[in-house]
């Protein structure tokens, strides 16, 4: 397969076409740590035009909140140029043409939620824009609650508030939902969707492929400080090897007859053999899904989807 | 610098009670309690009398204890985050320790002004009321090299606990700066050279004018103070600064 290939597999928009929102050129990293230089980011290349909403991919580590921090020039990069419409990273966020949620705190526990968005209103100069963001993020009715005393999904609920504030037309969110159960994950995401309807662009960090898969039109993989692949989602999904089908097969009916069978079948990645459970990689799972059910009379079907990880042993090679 | 920013930076800082009870209470007492401790402090001193001089002390041990813990704070928020918070707004890292400074300065006028109110009504007494206005803004004003100190140790030592360090060495600066009593003999040459020293000696400046408590009490120069305040001043400066590169490196 040919999908280790770094470039880009098919473009998900033209964004050469469009004026462009966010631009990397050789964008390297390094950091001098206890244990010598650590090289966070080891040279990234990306274009993002205006109104693309695109999912950054990765694992813990992979450099995604080094990469965003340089794109919000909170950190300068060790090489490489990064511009955001054009200008500097600063320039455009003193302009209030982007703007982002980040990872990790960012919230003083000791100010309500009114407060908070005021401060953060008032140093925008947007005062008038308070009413409509916190009734937007759906946090009118916390505004007298102490930060303390919001849940994780409501403190994150604040964030993306001010994040809001200064009508930004790039929006950077850094795992925007971590920390969250599935019912605020759900209302977070549904609250961007009438967002992104806007014309915003957006780039989103996460680690959970679900995320990515439901929102983004364009994924961005990034591992080891590398972009591994950077292509339309639904692309990626099926060069991560496809679904997983798993069945049991019955007792005393020849294995390797079995293993043969599924073999031949067309888009049939690998097919692994743990006692009578049987595992079938590949893209076309309703075929696999098929002939298990009905030709091998396989019991306890189990499709599931690739998991990121899975897709990360595929696409750097690290089988295990 | 933001109004808005600093009106809402005011108000939390006024609901911390438990800093309040350090930066305002604390100082307040101690005046009742060290003013009544000499025979009532009625004896005539310099310009006044021993009770000014001990509210000016207490006015000033309160004000630099407010500028250190307020701007200790400016350390520990940035750990938590809100300095990238801020990072995303137009304002600069400039604009955010002016602000705090600001908030800082703010307190201390008040904690000052609650010791030299108390002062006023309870026999404080000086020759003239320019005494009162001089003395008080030295106080004020000068005890902002100690929020340079404050942000310095919060910086250095990255964590809550940061603001508790700077406060508590707040007070054996105060002890060995001639500020709770009188030092003499060694002591009074060591504390020549210690931070508070210099700072206090000049809140106190237009009351004394140089001469010491006592009869016997050894005079120092303004020259001599304001060559304390002005080093330390430098040292904190350079301590923040070095806290400051040393914090934004490491991110």
């Amino acid at each position: 397969m040919d999908i280790i290939s770094p470039q880009r597999i098919e473009p998900a928009a033209t964004p050469s076409a469009q004026r462009l929102a966010l631009k990397l050129e050789k964008v390297r990293k390094s950091f001098h740590t206890n244990q010598g230089p650590l090289e966070a980011v080891a040279g990234i290349d990306l274009s993002v035009g205006t109104g693309e909403i695109v999912a950054f991919l990765g694992p813990n580590g992979a450099g995604k909140t080094t990469t965003i921090d340089m794109m919000l020039g909170l950190t300068a990069p060790t090489s490489g140029t990064i511009t955001v419409f054009g200008k500097s990273p600063r320039a455009a966020v003193e302009a209030g043409e982007v703007s982002a949620v980040l990872q990790t705190g960012g919230l003083l526990r000791d100010l309500t939620v009114r407060e908070t968005v005021t401060a953060i209103a008032a140093l925008h100069g947007a005062q008038d824009r308070i009413a409509t963001v916190m009734e937007r993020t759906d946090i009118m009715s916390l505004a007298k609650r102490k930060v303390s005393k919001c849940s994780g999904g409501e403190q994150q609920r604040l964030k993306f508030a001010l994040a809001l504030l200064p009508d930004p037309r790039l929006l950077i969110l850094d795992e925007p939902t971590a920390g969250m159960d599935v019912a605020a994950r759900h209302g977070f995401w549904e609250t961007m969707r009438q967002d992104a309807l806007e014309g915003r662009t957006v780039i989103f960090a996460t680690h959970y492929l679900e995320e990515a898969q439901d929102f983004a039109e364009r994924t961005v993989l990034i591992g080891k400080g590398k972009v591994l692949a950077d292509g339309p989602t639904a692309k990626l999904r099926s060069m991560t090897g496809g679904r997983v089908v798993s069945a049991t097969l019955p007792i005393g009916s020849p294995t390797a007859v079995a293993i043969s069978a599924l073999e031949q079948l067309d888009q049939v990645s690998s097919v692994r053999l743990k006692g009578q459970r049987i595992q079938v990689t590949g893209p076309d799972s309703d075929a696999a899904a098929r002939m298990l059910l009905g030709q091998l009379a396989a019991t306890d079907l189990e499709i599931t989807a690739p998991t990121l990880d899975a897709a990360f042993m595929e696409l750097t090679g690290e089988n295990s | 610098m933001n109004p808005t920013y600093v009106r809402i930076e005011l108000t939390r800082q006024f609901r911390d009670v438990g800093n309040l009870m350090f930066t305002v209470f604390m100082p307040v007492l101690m005046y009742l309690l060290f003013g009544n401790m000499f025979g009532g402090g009625g004896e005539s001193a310099g310009n006044g009398n021993v009770k000014f001089y001990i509210m000016a002390s207490m006015a000033a041990y309160g004000a630099a204890v407010a500028t250190t813990s307020i701007a200790g704070t400016a350390a520990t928020e940035s750990l938590l985050g809100w300095g990238r918070q801020i990072a995303l707004t137009p304002m600069k890292p400039a604009g955010f320790v002016g602000a705090k400074v600001c908030v800082s300065l703010i307190i201390a006028a008040f904690s000052a002004g609650a010791v030299f109110a108390l002062g006023a009504m309870t026999g404080a007494q000086a020759d003239d009321w320019r005494i009162w206005t001089a003395s008080y803004l030295m106080a004020v004003f000068g005890a902002s090299i100690f929020a340079l100190y404050g942000m310095g140790v919060g910086m250095s030592f990255k964590s809550e606990t940061a603001i508790g360090v700077a406060s508590g060495g707040m007070v054996f600066f105060a002890f060995f700066g001639n500020v709770f009593l009188p030092l003499s003999g060694t002591m009074l040459d060591i504390a020549r050279f210690t931070p508070m020293y210099g700072y206090v000696g000049l809140v106190r400046w237009p009351l004394l004018q140089g001469s010491g408590t006592g009869a016997d009490a050894p005079t120092d120069s303004i020259g001599l103070l304001i060559a304390n305040l002005v080093a330390w001043a430098l040292l904190f400066v350079i301590l923040a600064l070095w806290a400051v590169r040393r914090s934004q490196a490491r991110r």
